[in-house]
């Protein structure tokens, strides 16, 4: 018996508990709430704190997130045309919160997934639309000065706020940026054949750069070592002007018997000239054959 | 008393199709995986207990006959008219046994199919729903499930109680499916409980139990089945009704097990365990010590414990207590009154941007532009050098069809440490997750102004710089309450697909250097040969300027001495000096002396040069070893 009371007991604290825990409920400070009253929004509540309802189903809570959302509802791709014709991938990111939790209940029933279903297709046409007002150069530059990057974001963001409160969604879009750039994968691979082309011709100026600066040093070490030996035939012609001159100098002393420094002269021309392969024909007259005059001769004809 | 009996029984029915229902559509609603499962087990219970109560009417109709015609019986004295035992004249027993003969085995294959495909196709169900439960108002299916879970308990320990006193078998089938849909329904409860405390796959678990048991069931019965073909059919004995399962009893009456328990010590220590003291208390304050078990996990409640390295708010009815809890021991109001929630503000923490390690590849030692080392993510990068190209070129068709930019593979990390934790706890809903996204968005905004080859080489660490504090301005401007405090440019390379382009400068440039030292070698080579050759000119021609003046003054000299000669012999003198200069200089000649003067033959001389043919014979020419 003592045992049945007990559990009688539990029981109904079980109850208090669970019907106090029907009743009640606490909204964070991070959380907006709308109660419900058969289905109809009847109480918003902004503020953090515990309330007190009517058990389901007369009356539910609905929370939300009151913070910045910033899930990725945008994580893919998508292809735009840029005003000069370029195919640009592009994904963003949209930060926003509930501002009107009663009215984001009804305007979203299935919640956050159904928030950013509902922002990709709101972003996805006035992000089209700005790009498409852009050139590439707008996006990329090299200089830095002429990218606008944040002005682009700004005016896809003016555009879907304009949509947002021409229909009241019951949220606000804090910020929106973009995640990513590409290139589709035609235009990637066309960048890196361009890449690798840039690169080719930069090993083309470089090789070549290097054959045509060894060309430059060996020309100009010929040409300084034309100009050594130039100048070093010159000193010697000079030196052996200068031999010549020395020589001359002794010249006059064949005045003194002209006669005999002919007769030398002519000899020793004659020694030059008879020092290579020579063919001499003689006859009898020639000194100093005049030795075989009568020593052969034919008998006279008969 | 009979009839309370099937009154219970009625109950038992009722109850299980009403709790059954109200669970089902519970676990629509919140979205609990485990309920549904719950609720079909529930469903198949509430079936056996129908059938029970439908048996137990049967037998009641059959002993309200069998009193009726024992009355008549005695009323008549015996007439032969009563005397009949045929069965025919009994048609409440003929109903009964006929219903006990082809309906109970009949229900019992098709509760075993029940059981059987249900468990198969809830854990192919299980299997595909996603990992984690998005519950919707949790607090509806706890309640709900706890006070079914409490209905089902209380009702069930009057029923198997009442089935076990007055031994009435037919009740105690929905009474061990009371018991059992308590135990499930407060399990699911603890599921439901678990995913708010975090546990986000419990009611998944809870799912997979509950469907496994119910296949555990399918098999009992099937066992069951099989024996009841080999079963001794024996007059008079009563047989236990085949859906009864054994399990189900089992797990709906634990207590069962504990007394087993009991009577196994008891047999094993020789002596009554389970009549002294110690157990006999055990038994009675069991109950107590699980309810002082609980309560003391409540106000474990009332303490919370924050690690080194954390920072904890505590809420206080879901408003910020306007206390951060530090590191170390902090008293609070118990769950759920007061709330804390954790954050680790002093551990760095980081995530990269870009390109994502792979983890296959950790093992590398070398990381090489041109092997892969990670899930290689490109980024758009602007070329100076492409527009300036063009410019230079006027080449408009080759910029049109190509965008001037580059690619670029970055893997950038980004260490950030929480300095702010009431910003980044309340002013985001996810913070590092917006930290990633705003530094990716940085890093790529960053890029599309950067020249490819600067921010390659020379701009690496202006750019790290840069990036660094382009994300701490974007984390401020959004109140994230972070501190950046390292951002690393080490991994920037060309994509894989063209860095061994990319690595064929840095060869053009070895080639380069090698050509300009071999040319300087050469530019040595050459001026040092020159020099050397110049200094042979110069020193042949000193040579032949001594030799010109020697050899004149020598020639002047001998003149001079000659001159005396001549004089004293002028003709001798030269005829001597004739001669003997003709035959020193026509020693070597080849001479033909004509001696004969009186002919007039006609002389032919064949003056070539000939090799004379001997000089070719017996030459062997060798090669070269």
């Amino acid at each position: 018996m003592k045992r049945n009371s007990l559990i009688v007991v539990i029981g109904v604290l079980l109850v208090i508990v669970f019907a106090f825990w029907l009743c009640a409920f606490q909204v964070r400070t991070t959380e907006v709430a709308v109660v419900t009253t058969f289905g109809k929004p009847t109480r918003s509540l902004n503020d953090p704190g515990l309330y007190f309802k009517f058990p389901p189903p007369v009356q539910r809570v609905y929370k939300f997130d009151h913070r910045i959302q910033s899930s990725d509802f945008e994580n893919k791709f998508r292809e735009d045309l840029t005003s000069d014709g370029f195919t640009l991938l592009t994904s963003v990111y949209v930060g926003w919160r509930i501002t009107e939790p009663g009215i984001f209940l009804q305007r979203f029933p299935g919640g956050i997934p159904a928030v950013e279903q509902q922002l990709a297709t709101l972003v996805s046409t006035p992000k089209s639309a700005v790009i498409g007002k852009h050139p590439l150069s707008d996006l990329v530059s090299a200089n830095p000065g002429a990218s606008q990057f944040g002005k682009i974001e700004d005016e896809i963001l003016a555009s879907v706020e304009n949509q947002l409160q021409t229909n009241n969604y019951g949220i606000k879009i804090e910020f929106l940026r973009f995640r990513k750039i590409g290139l589709p994968e035609a235009t990637t691979d066309k960048v890196f054949g361009r890449m690798t082309e840039e690169r080719n011709k930069l090993v083309s100026a470089v090789q070549y750069e290097g054959e045509s600066q060894a060309k430059i040093i060996r020309s100009d070490a010929d040409l300084r070592a034309s100009k050594i030996l130039s100048a070093a035939q010159g000193a010697a012609l000079k030196i052996q002007g200068e031999g010549q001159t020395e020589a001359a100098k002794y010249l006059g002393v064949f005045e003194q018997n002209p006669e005999l420094a002919s007769f030398l002269f002519r000899l020793t021309a004659l020694e030059d000239s008879l020092k290579d392969k020579s063919t001499l024909i003689f006859d009898q007259q020639t000194e100093p054959f005049t030795l075989f005059k009568g020593a052969v001769t034919n008998s006279p004809a008969k | 008393m009979e009839r309370s009996t099937r009154k219970n029984g009625l109950i038992n029915f009722l109850l299980l199709l009403g709790v059954s229902v109200v669970a089902f559509a519970v676990a629509r609603i919140t979205n609990s995986v485990a309920g549904q499962v719950g609720s079909i087990f529930l469903g198949i219970g509430m079936l056996v207990a129908a059938v029970s109560w439908f048996q137990m009417r049967l037998e009641e109709n059959e002993r309200l006959e069998r009193l009726e015609f024992d009355e008549l019986t005695r009323s008549k004295g015996g007439s032969s008219l009563f005397e009949s035992k045929d069965t025919e004249g009994f048609p409440a027993q003929r109903s009964r046994e006929q219903f006990e003969r082809f309906f109970v085995p009949a229900f019992t294959v098709w509760l075993l199919l029940a059981e059987a495909v249900g468990a198969f196709l809830l854990w192919r169900w299980i299997s595909k729903n996603p990992l984690l439960t998005d519950l919707r108002e949790p607090t509806v299916g706890i309640t709900v499930f706890a006070l079914s879970a409490l209905g089902l308990f209380l009702f069930g320990k009057f029923s198997a109680t009442i089935a076990r006193l007055e031994n009435h078998r037919l009740l105690r089938p929905g009474a061990s499916w009371l018991l059992l849909g308590a135990y499930l329904c407060a399990l699911v409860a603890l599921g439901i409980v678990g995913v708010e405390l975090g546990y986000g796959r419990m009611d998944f678990y809870v799912a997979e139990i509950l469907s496994g048991l119910l296949g555990l069931v399918a098999l009992e019965t099937l066992i069951n089945l099989i024996l009841e073909i080999y079963r001794p059919r024996v007059k008079g004995k009563v047989a236990r009704p085949l859906y009864e399962s054994r399990l189900v009893g089992l797990l709906g009456q634990p207590e069962g097990l504990i007394k087993t328990a009991g009577q196994a010590l008891d047999y094993q220590f020789g002596f009554k365990v389970s009549e002294t003291w110690f157990y006999r208390f055990f038994e009675k304050a069991l109950a107590w010590i699980v309810l002082l078990q609980v309560a003391a996990l409540f106000l474990s409640t009332t303490m919370v414990f924050i690690d080194p390295g954390e920072q904890a708010l505590l809420e206080h009815f879901g408003r910020p207590a306007n206390a951060i809890l530090g590191p170390g021991g902090h008293l609070k109001w118990p769950w759920p009154i007061d709330k804390v929630y954790r954050y680790r503000t002093e551990e760095i923490q980081s995530f990269i941007v870009g390109s994502q390690p792979d983890p296959a590849l950790t093992n590398q030692n070398t990381i090489l532009w041109t092997v892969t080392h990670a899930k290689e993510e490109n980024f758009l990068v602007a070329n100076r050098d492409q527009n300036a190209s063009a410019a230079a070129t006027n080449d408009v068709e080759a910029v049109k069809s190509t965008p001037p930019v580059s690619l670029l593979t970055v893997s950038i990390p980004v260490e950030f440490q929480i300095t702010n934790v009431l910003d980044w706890a309340y002013k985001n809903e996810n913070a590092t997750n917006l930290l990633q996204d705003l530094a990716t968005r940085e890093v790529v905004r960053y890029l599309v102004s950067a020249d490819f080859m600067d921010i390659m080489s020379r701009e690496r660490g202006v750019a790290a710089d840069a990036l660094r504090s382009r994300i701490q301005a974007a984390a401020d401007e959004h109140q994230l309450g972070a501190k950046i405090i390292f951002v690393g440019l080490q991994d920037i390379h060309p994509p894989q697909k063209v860095a061994g382009d990319y690595e064929k400068v840095v060869g053009a440039a070895q080639t380069k250097l090698a050509n300009i030292l071999s040319a300087q070698a050469d530019d040595i080579k050459t001026n040092a040969l020159a020099a050397a050759a110049a200094t042979n000119i110069v020193d042949v021609a000193e040579g032949d300027r001594t030799r010109t003046e020697i050899s004149a003054w020598a020639k002047a000299a001998l003149f001079t001495n000659r001159i005396p000669a001549y004089a004293a012999a002028p003709s001798i003198y030269m005829e001597r000096e004739y001669l003997q200069t003709f035959g020193r200089a026509t020693a070597n000649a080849r001479k033909y002396i004509l001696l004969t003067t009186n002919t007039h033959d006609v002389l032919q001389f064949d003056l070539q040069t000939k090799i004379r043919e001997d000089l070719l014979e017996d030459v062997t020419i060798t090669g070269k070893k």
